[in-house]
């Protein structure tokens, strides 16, 4: 069973932007998937301390129905995409991706490390690679601009740092 | 016209949803089909393996970005149809630099982790989880991170806007970069013995001309419509709080905003219109409940509304209500006007907790402003500047700082000269308009005078100008439009004028306030005086000219001053006048249009005129241009005896029986 090649990616690319641009047209926001993320997290801390989060002066604002918002139901929406996607290219398969010489608990720690701060990043920026960087970027907003050059300017400083994991 | 979802403020409908839902199975399969459900593939950008990364974010970026413009350019959908997130420099570059450690090491970001999770990738699944922790994470540390996550609010602010750019020209520039990022990182991967498949760089070539073509082809376009309010800043600050759960204002905040004038900031008395009329907070509008929804439609997230009443149960109602409708910009008065009254509004003298000399004097404004405006109208439209805030000197030029630290004063007016299109488009707030044609007309027989000190006195009334206030004047592309309104100044004997030194294209480089909507002008009575001991008939110019101890200045173009060109009854000058052009003295940099330093133009001036005493006439065509001159000169310069000849070149070739140099020999 071999996997379907990827597509082109400028072709992958223009029907992202035009993705992207039907978003604009129909939901007045681009995309996103961070905040959907953060939504599920509230929802979370809810269900374990209601009160605590009802009052938490973040999450406090989105409540009681934390999970009816829009970007709740795309991020669900990128998961069904990503899967149809998955299967018919025959690319879904159980692993744990990593360099083949590499140690799995490396990865995996360096996996759910980077989440704490990805996940910690986009609410401090108000949005991720998807909401910040693409949207704000083909909305030419300055600080969605900023946003995107201080990513890959940390991403290729550490980088070196964390090449471990993808050791063949 | 496009209506969108947020734009009609249902994006919290069950319809915007399911729109959301399907946006996001595209989404997500053109993230998986471009590769991005596997983390080494999008890793391998920071290791210089797999650029894959950049090449579909920016061809993705450049398609949307010139996708939006063209509908916005063409008028198919309008700014406010459109959420623009704010720009918060601070958080915005500290996220982007935690989130690019968390990119490298994590091998994910949150929409490509979910399209790993839906490739089978576990290594997503953690990451995932590790994203919502962080998340909890910030919301726990929200009271410490706080001042970070507002820090370097600028509101909605547009790159090109920063680079002083056209919108089509950074849109072009933007996508030369992509492009030619694209043929870079193709370079670099052949380099490395990358295999594309057959037809690749037809693809790549073909992909890169259309979108240089479309990016040239929107740079005909004009540009498209900046969201409303969206230009202002303040606000925002205020937004990102909301966000933090902060739906309160106090009410030393809101005394404080209110005194300075602040646009952008609506504050609705919900109370009966009797109650209403017999005390309200300065500045309040009343809107009764049943009449909310339809009054406040056109500021619905645009700036801020603070609702009030006497409590605080009623205008909690009406937010909850107005949020569910969609309003994300709708606040609280802490305490309602109880809680004004007691902590604004209640006299020193009264408290029982001791007071800090500035928390008393901050009081005591808010008592003089509130309760005596409240109470005497016309009081309070008179008065006086403090002198120590006052420019030095006066009349003078001030800057754009000094204008926007003292924006919203009872006794500041500022007055914009520019056409009435630009003005109505938009304004420094509060600005009031003044045609400065309005100021001249015809006078014993002759065009483009001065009006007579009754008439202008007039105009002043209109304006709600009143002899204690100071006048700052703006103008557009003319320095000398401020200059013209100056000599009005002159003529009422009202010295308390400045100019903005380089205008409104000054205001705009410094990236001041603005506002389009107009000021509430209450009119006056400017009395009536002449204090004109300077205008100068064309009697006393010929004297001048005979007994030759007065120096006449002759400010037209050189062209115009030599006869070459003329729009009057004969070309030439004054015999013994100097030609020294008003053009002189400016300098015109980025749609700018500035007086020289003060110093160079004393320097230039100290060659033609041997002593501040010396007698000058000034002149032009129709005395706007030499208004300019007789403000450099008597102003700023600090000649004691200018005189005004306003008739000017119309008047002297007009009147045949007067000398003219040189001599035309038809």
């Amino acid at each position: 069973m071999k996997s379907e090649n990827y597509m082109n990616p400028y072709l992958a690319g223009i029907f992202l932007g035009l993705v992207l641009l039907a978003s604009f047209l129909i939901l007045g926001a681009g995309l996103g998937a961070s905040g959907g993320l953060a939504r599920i997290g509230a929802a979370l801390e809810a269900a374990v301390a209601p009160q605590h989060t009802q009052a938490s002066a973040y999450f406090g604002s989105w409540g009681p129905n934390y999970l009816s918002y829009y970007l709740v139901f795309m991020l669900l929406g990128i998961f069904l995409g990503g899967l149809v996607s998955a299967l018919t290219a025959k690319r879904l398969h159980l692993t744990v991706e990593r360099g083949q010489a590499s140690d799995i608990k490396l990865r995996m720690v360096y996996a759910l490390i980077g989440g704490l701060l990805v996940g910690f990043a986009s609410r401090l920026a108000q949005g991720c690679t998807s909401g910040q960087a693409l949207t704000g970027g083909a909305m030419l907003l300055s600080g969605s601009l900023a946003f995107m050059v201080s990513l890959f300017a940390s991403g290729y400083a550490v980088a070196k740092f964390f090449r471990g994991q993808w050791h063949d | 016209m496009i209506k969108t979802f947020f734009g009609t403020g249902t994006l919290d409908t069950s319809a915007a949803f399911l729109a959301a839902l399907i946006i996001g199975v595209f989404f997500g399969v053109a993230l998986e089909r471009a590769g991005f459900g596997s983390s080494r593939k999008l890793t391998g950008v920071f290791y210089f393996e797999d650029m894959a990364v950049i090449k579909v974010m920016f061809s993705a970026l450049i398609t949307a970005m010139l996708g939006l413009a063209y509908f916005q350019a063409l008028g198919f959908i309008g700014p406010d149809e459109l959420y623009f997130m704010p720009t918060i420099y601070g958080a915005q570059i500290m996220g982007g630099l935690i989130f690019g450690v968390g990119f490298v090491m994590g091998g994910w970001c949150p929409g490509t982790a979910a399209v790993g999770l839906a490739s089978g990738k576990l290594d997503a699944l953690i990451f995932l989880g590790g994203a919502i922790l962080g998340s909890i994470g910030f919301n726990e540390l929200f009271p410490v991170v706080r001042p970070l996550y507002t820090w370097g609010s600028r509101g909605v602010v547009f790159i090109y806007q920063t680079l002083n750019l056209s919108q089509g020209s950074f849109a072009l520039i933007f996508t030369l970069i992509a492009v030619a990022c694209f043929w870079g990182v193709e370079f670099l991967e052949g380099q490395r013995g990358k295999a594309t498949p057959k037809g690749y760089g037809k693809f790549l070539t073909s992909v890169s001309v259309g979108l240089v073509v479309l990016a040239m082809g929107f740079t005909l376009l004009p540009g498209t419509p900046l969201p409303s309010g969206g230009r202002a800043s303040g606000e925002e600050s205020i937004l990102a709080q909301v966000e933090g759960g902060r739906d309160h204002f106090e009410p030393e905040e809101l005394a404080d905003r209110l005194m300075r004038g602040e646009p952008n900031l609506l504050v609705v008395d919900i109370r009966p219109p009797g109650e209403y009329q017999s005390f309200h907070i300065l500045g309040a509008v009343n809107i009764p409940l049943s009449k909310m929804p339809k009054e406040l439609a056109p500021y619905k997230n645009r700036g801020v509304i603070v609702l009030y009443s006497n409590g605080m149960t009623h205008p909690a109602q009406a937010r909850d209500s107005l949020y569910r409708q969609g309003y994300g910009n709708v606040y609280l008065l802490t305490d309602g006007l109880k809680g004004f009254m007691e902590r604004c509004l209640k006299p020193v003298s009264l408290r029982s907790e001791p007071l800090s000399p500035e928390v008393a004097a901050r009081v005591r404004a808010w008592r003089a402003y509130f309760i005596q405006a409240a109470q005497v109208p016309a009081a309070a439209a008179m008065v006086a500047p403090p002198s120590d805030q006052l420019p030095e000197p006066l009349p003078g030029l001030v800057d754009p700082p000094w204008l926007a630290r003292h924006l919203g004063q009872p006794w500041l007016k500022i007055i914009d000269l520019r056409s009435q299109p630009e003005y109505n488009s938009i304004h420094i707030p509060g600005s009031l308009r003044l045609d400065v044609e309005s100021l001249r007309g015809l006078v014993n027989g002759v065009p483009s005078m001065l009006l007579p000190p009754a008439l202008l006195a007039g105009q002043f009334s209109l304006l709600g100008i009143h002899p204690t206030d100071l006048l700052v004047f703006v103008s557009g592309g003319k320095f000398h439009d401020g200059t013209l309104a100056g000599m009005a100044c002159e003529r009422l004997g009202h010295r308390r004028y400045a100019i903005l030194q380089g205008g409104m294209g000054a205001w705009l480089a410094a990236k001041q306030p603005l506002d389009a909507r107009l000021p509430r002008v209450v009119p006056s009575r400017y009395p009536v005086s002449s204090k004109d001991d300077f205008t100068v008939d064309y009697q006393r110019v010929l004297k001048a000219m005979q007994e030759k101890t007065t120096i006449i200045l002759d400010v037209r173009p050189a062209d115009y001053y030599h006869g070459k060109k003329t729009d009057e009854a004969r070309a030439g000058h004054i015999p013994v006048a100097i030609n020294r052009p008003y053009t002189e003295d400016l300098v015109k940099a980025e749609q700018q249009v500035r007086l020289k330093p003060v110093k160079e133009l004393a320097g230039a001036y100290e060659k033609t005129i041997s002593s501040r005493d010396t007698p000058v006439i000034v002149h032009c065509r129709t005395g706007h241009q030499a208004s300019q001159t007789f403000f450099v000169l008597k102003r700023l310069l600090g000649y004691k005896n200018v005189y005004y000849y306003d008739a000017g070149w119309t008047e002297w070739a007009a009147r045949l029986e007067l000398p003219v140099a040189p001599m035309m020999n038809k």
